[in-house]
């Protein structure tokens, strides 16, 4: 135990979190990043963390509630011990943030303050101004950095995680990695290998994600045969700015506050804004949703923003896609008090005052569901076990997986402000599990022969030298790489069709191929970014494929994955009994899908091709029902169905799920 | 509006970019030409630059290397010296570039981090000074002891802006008393051994605003409070805050716009005090 | 942490050594020039009031080369050569980055440099630094140093600052000196905490330009007056001043022929270049 090691790949919040964590237990931690740990994509999270406090605690808010909405907020696609565990630790760990000096922005008494985020009914967000995710990273970074010094925590920033390592019998001993800047390349012993590497934005292009999250360590461990789960779920935000380098988030609350969406009725009009007429503006949410208007759920924000650029081509220019987001209408000093900080990223990125001028905004990839599967051990009372070697275990004995690139939290979508929370959340909850872990393991990685390593270090590095010398073929990867995210956001993102995603899935392979084909412009030993980037863009290809696979195979809707060949459409009858009657089929036709369809799709990597495998969910705490926000003739079909749920349980004669929904706040 | 974006100006510029091959070597001049596009900053210049891997005559060229992360200014990664000053390459738009100086956009790496290729430079030392002075919360641990200390919105407003330091490095960049320090490993000397000679130099070497700021936000916080007098004798130590030449530049250079020259104060305060507290007190 | 076995006196004491650069600038430097120029400036009132003046700062007797040493030469001397060692640690940059606090920044180790040397010639100009015979005769009267003579005040300053360029160096001197004072009092403040926010620093820089201006105006003035004085009549004045001090016994004749200009004692009109016949001064 002594001598044991881990190596957590990632210092985001979810690694950081972890190597804290490892480091106060006593266990030491090499801690490896692309980049100084400090400007971890965390950074870029805005909104806030969510927990149950003691003023919603007050308004009939607990942590289950917390926990029913994130289940909902995924449509029930996730296995709901480990959420149950997060909703219930949320509290403790915002506590422990703010003892930790998160700037969180606080009450006139001195408490801390919270807001209302998507998908509750309450208001369970603690934030410290619009930079949470930094603010909180910086709070671990800083906890790090203290054991740091006291030697506990040795930090490898600039290595690139190549490999995980193998014995024979297939345990992880270390991995494989390369410095960015020397470009050496070594193995790093390890009884435990922890991937906290974020998601893969870069797969898609341009997205919200910083420029680290290729996904490239997730498709290594994946092409090392860990499995990938959930892969088809991909939140987008309905509201992003597209910058010719990236899609930068635009807040939600811009039209919280008033903010109108809309076009040019006419297909490419190149008049400015300001000078088309309201008769020749098309407002298209306040007309396709009077009741809603530029409210609608985020979902369907983003598939209308899509629909009338993509179908209808009215995108507001002729060679890049988006829509105006207007606030002119609003007069300054009340955006200046509302909106000033988020107004003001739009002013400093695009050099246009949207006090002034209409914002121009299109839909951006934002986050990925899926990711590494994991294990969890289920406890008594329905959460974890604490301290299990299961836990977040990636089946890999000896690997695991937290954060972003974990599938295990958001099922089929995520809801605002909990992405922080799970990050944490798991960095903290894995390390006496991987510490158990290491008790249990059979020899330690001190143990191992040098030549395990030392075999895994010639492989990486004869693969370099290959690349490095291999003849021109003549692709460009950076451009493959836009090929690449162009194909990827036309097929898998808002809308999905079959026809397009088996186009998608082919061009992935001939993409894939050309990618082996790179020309590379820079042969230097000295920070060759052009060797390293190759590198991540053939590690996109199993990811993209995962992703297309697992979007393809599933015909249905749930929560961010659409397909409008399997839409559920609204009821369209008025009569009464009709309206019942189209209800009760509405909600056979649910039970049959949900039968049919709530599963984790699991891929596994075959060398060419991800092989998906279904897993059943564990809804064992709260039962699915329909997601209907927004839904025509949505209160019948919500009626029926708890008609149905109660006839059921009272055949049943326990009621088992509605007695756990209503005891489970009083076992805290 | 910018008149660029407006006017269609001319379809491409050029971008003269100062690169070195690696640490030590000389450096050298190189132009390219980029197509112009709406919206463009540094970032997207960088981009199109190492797609191409061309110079402006046309040469094949390795393409240039540069660090870069969020592209949101809020990691920090992206600083360079941007037409003569050092800011973030994210937020450096290329229309308002050529607005003030229309021939062309100059890039060099920082000026006061030893370059590791091109525009990469190696900003350790910046890191290491929050180190030495102990820039965190000393909490008793991670289990589950209640609430943190409570704290009236005037502190919460205080302290956010100082929190926001992203360790992007314009401070020390664009500060006359913050020196390039370059130390070339010896002959013998292990990366390890190197390493440490590094962390030596760099510990009795000028803090910078960054880390005197810090300084200050956890001297103001609750509990971090309790190491004030060890963190305000480090900026007594060598290299501390008598450094300060009060050119003031770090907060006019500062992204995140920090309040660097208040904390700057604020810590000249403590330290006065703290002077006559190891003189008078102890 | 900073501190390690190898680091000298100097690096282990940077702070402390530091902070007396910087008080030492204010007291006794600063606050020496202050009172400096506005006695030299009475001289606008009169000759007499001047020599006035000049006699009261002599009536320390031997204590004055303690007091000259202690609280003026040695405390200039510290500032002046650390200031040159802080300068030598520095890289201004105002051509980059050209914020009025940044020029600032340049201007004042700009002129501290200018300072520096103004005053050592200052120094020697009219005081010569030392007052051995020795070394008055070898060095200082031989490079027209120690012009000026404590009982002939203002007619033997009047007649060192009797070419123009001396004039203009002097007065080049004397701003930047001034400069150095208003804006270090300035930095001074920010260094020890005392005005903390920018809207503090702003109200203290606005202060202290007012002070600077005012004793630029001052220094000017004295220049002026020392520059134009009639020194003949003041030679006079002068004379009949030493001669009551000499009955009285507040002075002896020694002392008397020590710091009296060499053709003072024959109360002798002519525009004798003061220069020219310095090196007859070597009594003592």
């Amino acid at each position: 135990m002594a001598n044991q090691r881990v190596l957590v790949i990632g210092g985001g919040l979810a690694g950081l979190a972890a190597a804290m964590k490892l480091a106060e237990l006593g266990t030491p931690v090499d801690l490896m990043s692309l980049t100084p740990v400090k400007r971890s994509h965390s950074v870029c999270a805005q909104g806030g963390i969510n927990s149950c406090n003691d003023q919603t605690r007050q308004l009939g808010d607990s942590e289950w509630k917390h926990l029913d909405d994130t289940v909902y907020g995924g449509d029930f696609l996730q296995h709901q011990p480990p959420v149950k565990e997060m909703a219930y630790a949320a509290p403790k760990i915002i506590d422990l943030m703010d003892r930790l000096g998160v700037t969180f922005n606080r009450t006139q008494e001195g408490f801390l303050d919270h807001r209302r985020f998507g998908g509750t009914l309450y208001k369970r967000t603690a934030f410290a101004g619009a930079t949470t995710g930094q603010q909180l990273l910086y709070a671990l970074d800083e906890q790090v950095r203290r054991y740091e010094a006291d030697g506990l925590i040795n930090k490898y920033e600039y290595w690139d995680f190549l490999s995980p390592i193998r014995d024979d019998a297939g345990v992880c001993r270390g991995a494989v990695a390369q410095n960015l800047m020397t470009m050496e390349i070594r193995s790093f012993a390890a009884d435990v290998v922890i991937v906290a590497s974020g998601g893969p934005g870069l797969v898609y292009g341009r997205s919200t994600m910083s420029m680290v999250c290729t996904g490239s360590a997730v498709s290594r461990c994946f092409q090392q045969g860990a499995k990938y789960g959930n892969g088809e779920f991909i939140q987008v935000h309905p509201t992003a700015i597209p910058g010719a380098d990236k899609l930068r988030l635009m807040s939600e609350s811009a039209r919280g506050e008033g903010g109108r969406v809309w076009v040019p009725r006419k297909p490419n009009d190149s008049r400015a804004p300001q000078d088309i007429p309201t008769a020749e503006r098309y407002y298209f949410l306040e007309e396709r949703y009077p009741e809603y208007g530029n409210l609608v759920p985020r979902d369907i924000a983003t598939r209308e923003i899509f629909d009338i650029c993509v179908n209808d081509g009215l995108s507001v220019e002729a060679d890049r896609q988006c829509v105006y987001l207007d606030l002119t209408h609003i007069p300054r000093a009340e955006l200046d008090r509302k909106l000033g900080g988020i107004l003001e990223i739009y002013e400093k990125f695009q050099g246009v005052d949207p006090r002034d001028f209409p914002m121009k905004i299109f839909p951006a990839v934002h986050y990925s569901m899926g990711g590494l599967w994991v294990d969890y051990q289920k406890s008594a009372e329905g959460g974890l076990e604490a301290g299990s070697p299961r836990n977040q275990s990636t089946g890999i004995p000896g690997l695991y997986a937290i954060g972003e690139c974990d599938y295990q939290y958001h099922g089929g979508n995520r809801l605002g402000a909990n992405s922080l929370l799970s990050c944490i959340f798991s960095g903290l909850f894995v390390a006496p599990c991987v510490q158990s872990a290491m008790e249990a393991q059979q020899g330690s990685a001190a143990d191992q022969p040098a030549s395990l390593y030392e075999n895994a270090r010639q492989d990486k590095q004869s693969e370099h030298d290959a690349l490095l010398n291999q003849a021109a073929g003549g692709e460009n990867p950076y451009l493959l790489h836009q090929e690449l995210g162009a194909l990827m956001t036309r097929a898998a993102t808002v809308v999905r069709r079959n026809d397009q995603l088996t186009e998608a899935y082919e061009k992935l392979g001939e993409l894939a191929e050309r990618s082996r084909n790179c020309s590379l412009s820079d042969s230097g030993a000295w920070t060759n970014q052009n060797v390293v980037f190759t590198k991540a863009l053939k590690d996109m290809f199993p990811i993209a494929k995962s992703i297309v696979r697992g979007a393809l195979n599933r015909d249905e809707c749930r929560g961010a994955h659409y397909k409008p060949e399997f839409a559920f459409s609204g009821l369209e009858s008025e009569e009464p009994a009709e309206r019942h009657h189209q209800a009760e089929a509405w909600c056979d036709r649910f039970e049959k899908n949900t039968e049919k369809w709530l599963k984790s799709s699991v891929a596994s990597w075959d060398g060419e091709n991800p092989q998906i495998a279904y897993e059943e969910v564990d809804t064992s705490l709260i039962p699915p029902r329909p997601r209907l926000y927004g839904l025509v003739g949505g209160e019948v079909i919500e009626q029926v169905w708890a008609e149905r749920m109660a006839r059921r349980h009272g055949e049943s004669g326990n009621g088992a799920p509605q007695e756990s929904s209503q005891a489970a706040p009083s076992t805290t | 509006m910018s008149d660029h974006a407006a006017n269609g100006h001319s379809d491409s510029f050029e971008v003269r970019i100062l690169r070195q091959d690696a640490p030590g070597e000389s450096s050298y001049w190189e132009r390219h030409r980029v197509e112009h596009e709406p919206d463009m900053n540094v970032i997207s210049v960088m981009q199109r630059v190492a797609a191409r891997a061309q110079s402006a005559d046309g040469k094949p060229v390795a393409p240039v290397a540069w660090d870069c992360n969020c592209l949101e200014e809020v990691c920090g990664a992206c600083t360079m010296v941007i037409n003569g000053q050092a800011r973030q390459a994210c937020t450096a738009l290329v229309d308002k570039l050529l607005d003030e100086q229309p021939a062309e956009i100059e890039l060099q790496p920082m000026q006061k981090f030893p370059v590791l290729r091109d525009l990469v430079v190696d900003r350790s030392r910046l890191f290491r000074a929050l180190t030495r002075v102990k820039g965190w919360v000393p909490v008793d641990g991670s289990y589950d002891l209640g609430p943190g200390p409570r704290q009236s919105r005037t502190e919460q407003e205080v302290a956010y802006p100082l929190s926001q330091c992203m360790s992007c490095g314009c401070c020390l960049d664009a500060c006359p008393q913050y020196t390039k320090i370059e130390l070339t490993p010896g002959v013998d000397e292990s990366a390890a051994d190197f390493a440490a000679r590094q962390e030596q130099t760099h510990d009795s070497a000028f803090l910078g605003a960054h880390a005197i700021s810090q300084t200050v936000l956890f001297n103001s916080h609750p509990t971090g409070k309790v190491n004030a007098g060890e963190r305000l004798d480090v900026l007594m130590d060598e290299g501390g805050l008598q450094i300060c030449g009060n050119a003031q530049n770090c907060v006019a250079v500062c992204p995140k716009e920090i309040p660097l020259t208040t904390s700057i104060a604020r810590a000249g305060r403590a330290t006065t005090f703290r002077l006559l507290e190891r003189w008078f007190e102890k | 942490m900073g501190s390690t076995e190898s680091s000298t006196f100097l690096e282990r004491n940077e702070f402390l050594i530091r902070r007396l650069h910087s008080l030492a600038g204010l007291i006794p430097v600063g606050a020496y020039m202050c009172i400096h120029l506005l006695t030299n400036a009475s001289v606008l009132d009169s000759p007499g009031r001047f020599q006035t003046a000049v006699y009261q700062i002599h009536s320390l007797g031997a204590a004055l080369p303690v007091v000259e040493w202690g609280f003026i030469f040695l405390p200039l001397l510290f500032h002046g050569i650390l200031g040159v060692v802080i300068i030598r640690g520095g890289l201004p940059n105002s051509g980059a980055y050209r914020y009025t606090s940044n020029i600032r920044y340049s201007l004042q180790r700009g002129s501290g440099m200018v300072a520096m040397v103004f005053i050592l010639w200052h120094v020697f100009h009219m005081h010569g630094w030392f007052h051995t015979a020795w070394w008055l005769e070898n060095v200082a009267h031989p490079f027209f140093g120690a012009q000026f003579s404590p009982f002939n005040a203002a007619s033997s300053a009047g007649a060192a600052l009797g070419s123009s360029l001396v004039a203009i160096l002097y007065a080049i001197g004397m701003l930047s000196c001034v400069f150095h004072l208003a804006n270090g009092i300035w930095t001074m403040g920010i260094t020890w905490g005392v005005w903390i926010s920018p809207a503090a620093q702003k109200r203290a820089s606005f202060v202290c330009s007012v002070f600077g201006v005012g004793l630029a105006v001052v220094g000017m003035s004295a220049l002026w007056g020392m520059k134009t004085v009639d020194q003949e009549a003041a030679r006079q004045v002068e004379h009949k001043m030493l001669e009551a001090k000499l009955a009285s016994g507040e002075i002896t004749e020694e002392e008397a022929e020590e710091k009296s200009a060499p053709h003072a004692a024959e109360a002798e009109t002519g525009a004798a270049q003061a220069e020219s016949e310095s090196d007859t001064h070597t009594g003592g």
